[in-house]
């Protein structure tokens, strides 16, 4: 057991949490911000897929990661955009247009892949894992002198580009949300939507503003996804972080730090899975282990808020 | 508005809805149609949605073909089941998601006691398919307890469970079940007694298990609207602090509706593996939860319409096999149309225009008619 344990943890175990982390921590970023702004978005996964496909396509056609990236963003702000023109104007329940985008994100980018591999290979192939190369990956940065500190610098150094920016973006969304008047309309949009527009805050708008942030994280996990944590699209590639997103969001207590926790706990949960598989367990007894973790740390934490408001509740 | 008026508003927005899913269809046949030049495209475009809209049913000559049509209704007895399910849960705002996965849990509970259960011919499958309901309700209780007891979103529980029930079973039938002298992971065949019977012998699948769901849509749609437990799921889907101002066991009702609607996506996953298969294979989630999701929207989560809307999605689906197979469209376009056909029948604002027209239109009638009465009064 101390064998065992010695071996898992170790720099390379900390590095990958992180690793596998972060497109979570993007797409918790977005649920973050949605849920303060009053309601939310479980078409994160479905985002997540569509923008990885384009991600990694546009990567391709264009040659430059950078582009690759951008598309991807912008192909989840626009979703986001449609999300929100089906679910404020059209009137279409948010968690309704949520499901249909998952279900474009399903099927309808395999759809996609199909027909636009075949204009451009002319062959069929159901991913694009061949079309990203090494030089098209998101490039890594080996952090100067941090690299070189023992122990510290082999797990925090050395990350991708996107993986920084997205625990940077756990900041960015703190202080937009906290420090800034478009986070201070966020929020009382979503606490009370009325008062918000009585003293004349456009409550479309900041809900605009909101699904098509939460478009731009979840399109920055895309590309994180297709095009460094695997190489090219492939069906189902996402597997459920947009969903996990959510709980993480529940159980962060719709707070950006305390959500950038509960995603590190899931990319705990994965890592360990990884190691474990890795000893010999079969992987299809371990791959359920963070859909597990979630669920359990919903509880706690649905615990912990219960006695934090009976305690209230006494004191007053 | 008059009763007549506004079923000839919500036929014209069905109508409007589906057309316009067709049209964006369309569109994406066209772009993805092969040939050279535009009259070789649209010729093609024009082949692969007469496959997609005539092809179902009528064979090139004109003659009616029935095996596709059984085939057609041999597919809906999955979905209609997890079309009710999902109908019982949304009716009390319940969103639950894990449909997908209680239907292949349902599937492989089921096909684990035809293995390995024996017992008499007639009793076999009954006995099959209700512990995979059972089993299925029961995990149902876990999103609905968690909800009801502690705010847990039902919703993100039951999409964490989906999972977790794709690898357990994957699990168990690669190290235990699995019969190891077959190339692909498959259980062991379901002992001839716990087959369901088919009800056309043209190879088509379709069973008995269709007539059950017709029983089944008719038992749902009284259980909605003709008992207290129905009228408590739909009051909760309405307006919950009402119902719960106005007595009812708001928590009690939440955990009944969902596991109701896992008793209803077992008993599917179960029926579709008894009827369809001789064993146990799947190595995915089926499908059938998403669909079943979009059959409660297009059927306004009315029981009574369930059927329809399943044929309508069945009839679509081998539209979009035959067009993948004669025309080389992807078939995997089902679910973009699907998308948008789900995204239109859910806004509540789609053609309001048009509603308050016919509105003010009823209104002056009635209006003048009043007027009319009073003076000849």
């Amino acid at each position: 057991m101390g064998n065992f344990l010695s071996m898992l943890f170790t720099t390379d175990f900390f590095y990958s949490i992180f690793r596998i982390s972060a497109p979570v921590l993007f797409a918790t970023l977005g649920a973050v911000v949605v849920e303060k702004a009053g309601f939310a978005n479980i078409g994160l996964e479905g985002m997540m897929m569509v923008s990885a496909l384009f991600g990694s396509l546009s990567a391709y056609w264009s040659g430059s990661w950078l582009v690759g990236v951008l598309a991807a963003v912008l192909v989840g702000i626009f979703m986001g955009l449609f999300m929100g023109f089906f679910a404020f104007k059209l009137r279409t329940d948010v968690i309704l247009t949520g499901i249909a985008v998952n279900m474009i994100g399903g099927g309808g980018t395999l759809f996609l892949v199909n027909v636009i591999t075949n204009l451009t290979e002319g062959s069929a192939m159901a991913s694009t894992t061949s079309l990203i190369t090494q030089k098209l990956q998101i490039p890594t940065v080996e952090i100067p002198l941090l690299k070189s500190v023992p122990v510290l610098g082999p797990i925090f150094s050395g990350h991708s580009v996107l993986t920084y920016l997205a625990f940077f973006m756990v900041f960015c969304t703190w202080f937009m949300l906290y420090k800034t008047p478009l986070g201070l309309n966020i929020r009382s949009v979503g606490e009370n939507p009325n008062a918000a527009a009585s003293v004349g805050v456009s409550v479309s708008g900041i809900r605009y503003i909101a699904i098509a942030f939460s478009g731009a994280m979840a399109g920055f996990g895309g590309a994180f996804m297709s095009m460094y944590y695997s190489m090219g699209w492939s069906q189902d590639m996402v597997a459920g972080r947009g969903f996990i997103a959510l709980a993480a969001q529940a159980m962060g207590n719709g707070e950006p730090l305390g959500s950038m926790l509960s995603a590190l706990l899931f990319g705990f949960a994965q890592a360990l899975g990884v190691k474990v598989s890795a000893v010999g367990v079969d992987s299809n007894l371990v791959s359920p282990i963070p859909y597990v973790v979630t669920i359990l740390g919903l509880v706690v934490f649905a615990l912990l808020a219960r006695k934090r408001h009976r305690k209230k509740l006494v004191v007053k | 508005m008059t009763k007549k008026r506004s079923l000839l508003f919500s036929l014209v927005r069905s109508l409007c809805a589906i057309g316009i899913a067709l049209l964006v269809a369309t569109l994406l046949i066209f772009i993805s149609a092969g040939g050279d030049s535009l009259g070789e495209r649209l010729r093609t475009t024009g082949e692969a949605l007469q496959q997609l809209l005539i092809g179902p049913l009528f064979r090139k000559s004109g003659a009616f073909n029935t095996k596709n049509f059984t085939d057609i209704l041999a597919a809906m007895i999955p979905t209609i089941f997890t079309g009710l399910s999902v109908c019982v849960m949304f009716s009390a705002n319940q969103f639950n998601m894990g449909v997908e996965g209680g239907c292949m849990l349902g599937a492989f509970v089921a096909a684990m006691c035809a293995v390995y259960v024996p017992m008499a011919a007639g009793l076999h499958p009954v006995f099959c398919v209700l512990m995979g309901a059972i089993v299925c309700g029961l995990m149902m209780l876990i999103p609905a307890v968690l909800k009801a007891k502690l705010n847990v979103s039902e919703m993100v529980s039951s999409l964490m469970l989906n999972y977790v029930i794709l690898y357990i079973i994957k699990y168990f039938m690669n190290t235990y079940l699995s019969d190891k002298t077959k190339g692909s992971i498959q259980s062991y065949p379901f002992l001839d007694t716990a087959k369901i019977a088919p009800l056309v012998d043209n190879g088509s699948n379709l069973s008995v298990g269709f007539l059950v769901a017709l029983v089944f849509v008719a038992l749902t749609a009284l259980f909605l609207y003709r008992t207290r437990w129905g009228y408590a799921i739909r009051m909760i889907g309405m307006n919950q602090s009402f119902a719960k101002y106005a007595g009812l066991p708001v928590a009690g009702t939440i955990i009944l509706c969902q596991v109701v609607g896992g008793i209803l996506a077992g008993l599917g996953g179960g029926i579709e593996m008894l009827g369809r298969y001789g064993t146990y294979n799947w190595g995915a989630l089926p499908g059938y939860g998403w669909t079943g999701m979009t059959i409660a929207i297009l059927a306004g989560n009315n029981p009574l319409f369930v059927p329809l809307a399943a044929l309508f999605m069945a009839y679509l689906d081998k539209g979009c096999s035959l067009m993948s197979t004669y025309c080389g469209v992807p078939s995997q376009l089902i679910s973009i149309i699907q998308a948008v056909i789900f995204l239109f029948f859910a806004a509540e604002q789609f053609l309001a225009n048009y509603r308050q027209k016919l509105v003010v239109k009823s209104a002056r009638e009635e209006l003048a008619a009043r007027e009319g009465g009073n003076g000849n009064g």
